[in-house]
């Protein structure tokens, strides 16, 4: 999946409006980063890219950056 | 010495009998002295399980349940090998953690199907003239999440729910037919799918879900051990009943 991709699925993820998250925001910025929505993030990438996500790893993400680099490869750079 | 729990010369079919609680269920009603039929998808697993059981002449068959129409054809083609069945186990089941934003209706029908629709066509096929002796126990598995609520649970809670009432309507349907039906409802047990849950959680999150049980966390084999008082004669008088196994999670 590129980047873009996966920016869409996290405004699903966040309830965000279409085409606002830019990729450089902090989790803290975007506000709706709440216990539903890492429920809903950890699902969203176990379906959509067959990842089991520790809830303790997420803990640590502090920007929507290090949220693509959990993912690792499962996302091109275009 | 008596054990009112024998099951000496039963034959009991388990779903799910390759993972968890039904694995564990099987394992127990062996011992107790019944001829197993084991269900499930993964023939690895079930064989796994046929390992452990004490005594011979069980049966192992890989089944997909999600084959709803098939499973009335395919119970009395099992039991026409078997012979009849004096109970069935429905442990086979799906769990996941979805909140409303990212439910798709294929999530929920998927899970629908397993827990539910399947719950019902075994049924369907176990009273079948020749599929079932003359009495017969049903134990389905629901769940505490059937009885209360948890965010992000809605689908799941609500086929564990369906369970609780599916019991009921057919212990008053199936009464005539001298079948009863019961569920038992775990709070968390640790198996699988459990396992796969807590994967997920923060280790505050877990310490936070192992608080709500004052006993603790449940094992496959407290749960078995209910299931096997149901479907014994020690259930004799006993249908249409939620047998709560939950270490206290529900009485807050
Ligand atoms: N563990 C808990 O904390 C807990 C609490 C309350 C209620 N329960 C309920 O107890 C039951 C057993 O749970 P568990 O923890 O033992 O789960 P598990 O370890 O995940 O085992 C689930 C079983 O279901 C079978 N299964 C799933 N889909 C199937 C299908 N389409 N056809 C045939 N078999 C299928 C699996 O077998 P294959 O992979 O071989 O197909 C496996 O044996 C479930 O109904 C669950 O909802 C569990």
């Amino acid at each position: 999946m590129t980047q873009q991709e996966f920016l869409r699925e996290l405004e699903e993820v966040l309830e965000a409006d279409a085409e606002s998250i830019k990729g450089d925001e902090t989790l803290a910025d975007l506000g709706s980063w709440d216990s539903l929505a890492v429920m809903s993030f950890i699902a969203m990438v176990d379906e959509n890219y067959g990842v089991t996500l520790a809830a303790s790893k997420l803990a640590s993400a502090k920007n929507v950056e290090d949220l693509i680099a959990l993912l690792g490869d499962k996302i091109s750079n275009t | 010495m008596i054990n009112p729990m024998e099951l000496i010369d039963r034959t009991i079919m388990v779903t799910g009998a390759s993972s968890g609680i039904g694995r564990e269920t099987a394992i127990l009603l062996s011992q107790l002295g019944a001829r197993l039929i084991l269900i499930g998808r993964n023939a690895e697993q079930l064989n796994k399980t046929l390992a452990s059981l004490e005594g011979t002449a069980h049966h192992v068959y890989t089944f997909d349940l999600s084959n709803i129409d098939e499973i009335p054809r395919w119970m009395k083609e099992v039991t026409s090998a078997s012979g009849p069945l004096h109970g069935l186990v429905h442990s086979a089941g799906l769990q996941f953690t979805r909140p409303l934003r990212i439910m798709s209706s294929e999530n929920i029908e998927e899970l629908m199907r397993v827990n539910v629709t399947a719950a019902i066509f075994l049924a369907k096929a176990f009273r079948q003239k020749g599929v079932s002796a003359d009495s017969g126990s049903i134990v389905y598995l629901s769940s505490v999440m059937g009885l209360v609520g948890q965010s992000g649970q809605s689908a799941y809670s609500a086929s564990k729910g369906a369970l609780v009432t599916l019991t009921k309507s057919l212990a008053l349907e199936l009464s005539r037919e001298n079948i009863r039906v019961n569920c038992v409802a775990p709070a968390m047990v640790t198996t699988e799918m459990s396992g796969k849950m807590l994967e997920l959680l923060t280790p505050e999150q877990v310490l936070q879900i192992e608080a709500m049980h004052p006993l603790g966390l449940g094992r496959p084999r407290d749960v078995a051990n209910a299931i096997a008082f149901l479907l014994a004669d020690t259930g004799r008088w006993i249908t249409g009943t939620t047998l709560v196994l939950d270490g206290g999670y529900t009485a807050h």
